[in-house]
């Protein structure tokens, strides 16, 4: 279905094909290798992570939005994922303190349309949060988004009667498949890749840089924005889902500020902007922090010997984000240096 | 009545807290248009300081605070040299994940260095009696909290209104561009702004510390956050702005949970619901100014 | 064509316009000057939805009826055919030259983001035409070879011809230019009267300008009005106003060249 649609416009999505077929390739050649379940596990969160890094790419990289909420769009769709596809009698058997709604009881369904359920309700959601959000810049943006996600936790950890409270929800049906894991990160490639290169697209680049020029050509700075917001809140819900199958199980404790920060990693690392800067650092950064756990674990190697350094993984990966932003911003001074005096003799002959 | 007034007191000190740490936010963001993200943790690394001084050195309790607070201030000064001063013409975007890098940074050496469990405070025996008068019951700690933020507070009125640093800072604050081509030595200023703001978040960790005698290296997480809302309901720059804020988000917080106390659950939910109610009616805070991009 | 009905725009005590009249007819060409700080980019800020004034109308009438533009939305504003270019340059700056003009073409464009993303026949027809149209667009400023350059390498001079050509990309009916000729140098300035003369023929536009320059709004301007301290102090054909005295004095001392 997707070449017939990629074949219409050639010469911008052409030099994406390249990178959608070898994408293809590899979850199929990946398939066919017996990975044991550590290396099956690392795989599926890379392919979750890749999703997860478009979507926030979509809305911070491509639109210039800094939304830093993607942690609460995630839980929405990992709860919404989870009481969908849990089985009745499991429901009765978690819901200890306080049972479960009768209603909610009984509803067991595939995973597939829970996926999209998890998708549509945190769009939903997104949709509602963006009307206020949106009218808000930069910084304040940035804290509002936080504020709504911090809510939507508080809402969760509250609604015991859908959520089980504090105790999280056990039991959901794990799903070990790279296709749907890989599958999903794919169509989401592709969505990305027809997005950005269609002529809306080009116009949340141009909202990103310059805001006031962009509607002064008539493009509705706020609508595309709510735009961009709600369908980077869609695949948000997606991946939270997929991480509810992945896993196996949800509690308010997993979605903190923590993954909106490792998703925020994945897109600087990968690029603002850039469709394959994030798929690559995706797996990269999310093999890495995987592998990195054993900084965490106790160390015995030649000498050294350690009971355990626990927050270790994380000091070397934000120390890394934080070498990478500032030696990037010095070249990138050095670099530009004779091009800034030019342009400050041209503004002064202005 | 009695009733009221016990809530007063608890809100009075905890809105002040708010206030000392939210003027660091505030100051900061007046200057240069930042966020500081680890302004949270500033405070946590007051209180552990406080915490380690007093377990290693003889001091008394009262030096172990000002040395304390005054090397979280110097701690202040290096992060900004470090990890915001290279990016200082980057986009904002990039200067913020900078400091969102920062502040996990330093909660995770926190966890490293200092473990993750939590640490008992030791309350120096002066500020921990507690005192009845009446029907009303509080501690000695929660009245020296609001003395000493309105102290603080003095001082700082004053340096910033009398002092040429002050002035500096106003003006940065106001025209940047400008202030810089006058010959002000931004980077001295910026420092010195760091340091007044850091040093009131380490006496902010100490004083909480104080009052709720436990560290855990993620303590200054959600006060910070809360911080940063009480600047925004003020008008994010404004120091008047951040102590309104402040002592709003305090009292509010202390209120609604002693009227309504089947609320509790959803307490650290209020901040945000108040700082959205804010930013949607008044987007600039309750003091700040209308600014509007020129065309 | 524009009708701008006792005009005033305060900024807390400061009154940027004071009850300004004016009004363009069609195809015009009409000049707006005075000294600095006088209010020039105020009112066209006002006319483009940018700001809404304090007080006053501002009345748009594209084919024969009146339609109150006052309080707009820039976006509106420019669908219903106003568009300009800004004093301070405003390019996409990451995008191609060709891709500034792509973007204007936005505004007519009717397929919805579904039928963006699955390239619906409408979409691609549609895309077509914007294609082709910013490509005709670049030719006629003279900036085909430099299409695929990044906006902001380009010279002063031609990043004020792409901007007028990504504002002509709108199908503007009224065309507003902000100092359209500041940082030329002679020979570009020539080309640049030459240049708005041909689009208004060819494009049927009408056009409002602020310009410092006094050749060229001296030179292709059919009226004139002149603004000082946000008031209007004189209004006329080019001959009155250089011969205006409160014009003169206006400008006593201040470089107007």
């Amino acid at each position: 279905m997707s070449f017939k649609l990629l074949k219409t416009n050639k010469q911008q999505v052409g030099k994406h094909l390249i990178g959608i077929a070898i994408f293809a390739l590899l979850l199929i050649v990946v398939n066919f290798i017996p990975f044991d379940d550590y290396y099956r596990k690392i795989m599926n969160l890379s392919f979750i992570y890749v999703t997860l890094g478009l979507s926030l790419n979509l809305i911070n990289g491509y639109t210039g939005l800094f939304s830093l909420g993607h942690y609460g769009f995630m839980a929405i769709g990992a709860y919404v994922v989870a009481v969908l596809t849990m089985s009745s009698e499991s429901k009765e058997a978690i819901f200890m303190i306080v049972p479960c709604y009768d209603w909610l009881k009984n509803i067991q369904m595939h995973y597939l349309p829970a996926l999209l359920l998890a998708g549509l309700v945190s769009a939903l959601l997104g949709f509602l949060i963006s009307l206020p959000v949106l009218r808000l810049n930069d910084d304040y943006l940035a804290i509002a988004s936080m504020g709504f996600a911090e809510i939507i936790l508080v809402l969760i950890r509250t609604q015991f009667r859908i959520t089980n409270g504090a105790l999280g929800l056990k039991g959901i049906p794990r799903i070990d498949s790279f296709w749907l894991y890989g599958g999903m990160a794919l169509l989401m490639i592709i969505f990305m890749v027809l997005l950005t290169t269609s002529r809306r697209g080009a116009a949340l680049e141009a909202i990103r840089e310059d805001e006031i020029a962009a509607s002064a050509v008539g493009i509705n700075a706020f609508s595309h924005k709510v735009v961009s917001f709600t369908i980077g809140s869609f695949w948000a819900g997606v991946g939270g889902g997929l991480m509810a199958t992945l896993i196996g199980t949800v509690n308010p404790m997993q979605f903190t500020f923590q993954l909106t920060f490792n998703i925020l990693l994945i897109v600087v690392l990968g690029g603002m902007g850039h469709i394959w800067g994030t798929v690559v650092s995706a797996i990269l950064v999310t093999s890495a922090m995987e592998i990195m756990r054993f900084l965490d674990e106790p160390m015995h190697f030649l000498f050294i010997h350690s009971d355990g350094l626990p927050g270790l993984r994380m000091v070397v990966l934000s120390a890394l984000l934080m070498i990478y932003v500032i030696i990037r911003a010095t070249n990138k001074k050095r670099k530009n240096k004779p091009a800034l005096s030019k342009k400050k003799m041209e503004a002064d002959h202005a | 009545m009695s009733f009221f007034i016990q809530h007063l007191i608890n809100g009075l000190s905890l809105g002040s807290l708010y206030a000392l740490i939210a003027i660091g936010y505030t100051m900061v963001y007046g200057i240069l248009r930042l966020i500081n993200f680890a302004h949270g943790d500033i405070f946590m690394l007051g209180a552990y300081l406080v915490y380690y001084g007093m377990l290693w050195t003889p001091l008394p309790w009262w030096l172990v605070f000002i040395v304390a607070a005054l090397l979280t201030g110097l701690f202040g000064i290096l992060l900004e040299r470090f990890a915001y001063a290279p990016l200082r013409n980057e986009p904002r975007i990039t200067v913020l994940i900078s400091a969102i890098g920062a502040s996990f940074l330093m909660e995770n050496l926190a966890i490293l260095l200092f473990g993750g469990r939590p640490r008992p405070f030791s309350v120096p025996a002066l500020l921990d009696h507690s005192v009845k008068v009446g029907a009303i019951s509080f501690n000695v700690i929660q009245i020296v909290i609001p003395v000493v933020t309105a102290i603080l507070l003095a001082i700082l009125s004053f340096i910033i209104l009398k002092t040429k640093t002050g002035m500096a800072m106003r003006a940065l604050s106001t025209d940047y561009e400008a202030a810089s081509l006058m010959g002000i030595n931004i980077n001295r200023i910026i420092s010195m702004t760091f340091f007044i703001g850091s040093t009131l978040a380490a006496i902010g960790g100490i004083l909480y510390s104080c009052r709720y005698p436990q560290l855990m290296p993620l303590m200054g997480m959600m006060p910070g956050i809360k911080c940063f809302i009480a600047a925004v309901i003020g008008g994010i720059g404004n120091l008047t702005g951040a102590v309104v804020g402040g002592l709003i988000l305090g009292m509010s917080e202390i209120l609604i949970v002693g009227l309504l106390p089947s609320l509790n659950d959803y307490r650290d939910g209020f901040a945000f619901v108040i700082l959205i109610l804010i930013l949607i009616i008044k987007p600039t805070g309750l003091f700040g100014s209308n600014v509007k991009e020129k065309v | 064509m524009l009708k701008l009905e006792n005009i005033t725009m305060r900024f807390g005590g400061v009154v940027a316009v004071n009850n300004f009249s004016m009004h363009i007819e069609n195809n015009e060409i009409v000049g707006l000057i005075g000294p600095n700080g006088a209010g020039k980019t105020t009112a066209f800020n006002m006319v483009t939805g940018v700001y809404t004034p304090t007080e006053g109308k501002i009345i748009y009438t594209p084919e024969g009826k009146d339609i109150d533009i006052t309080g707009m939305k820039p976006e509106h504003i420019a669908d219903l055919g106003i568009c300009r270019t800004f004093q301070n340059i405003r390019l996409f700056k990451s995008m191609s030259v060709l891709d500034n003009v792509k973007i204007a073409g936005n505004l007519r464009m009717k397929s919805g983001w579904l039928e963006n993303v699955v390239r619906s026949p409408r979409y691609n027809h549609e895309r077509q035409i914007i294609d082709e149209k910013a490509a005709k667009l670049l030719e006629e400023v003279g900036l085909s070879e430099q299409a695929s350059d990044q906006s902001t390498s380009l010279p002063y001079g031609k990043q004020r011809r792409l901007e007028i050509a990504r504002a002509l990309a709108t199908d503007p009916k009224l065309l507003l230019l902000d100092e359209p000729a500041a940082g030329m140098n002679p020979q570009e300035t020539q080309e640049l009267m030459d240049f708005i003369r041909q689009i208004r023929d060819r494009y049927h536009l009408t056009i409002f300008l602020i310009e410092h320059h006094m050749d060229v709004v001296m030179g292709i301007c059919e009226r004139i009005y002149v603004l000082d301290h946000g008031n209007l102090i004189a209004n006329g054909v080019p001959a009155e106003i250089q011969s205006n005295k409160a014009v003169i004095e206006a400008y006593l001392g201040v470089d107007n060249a």
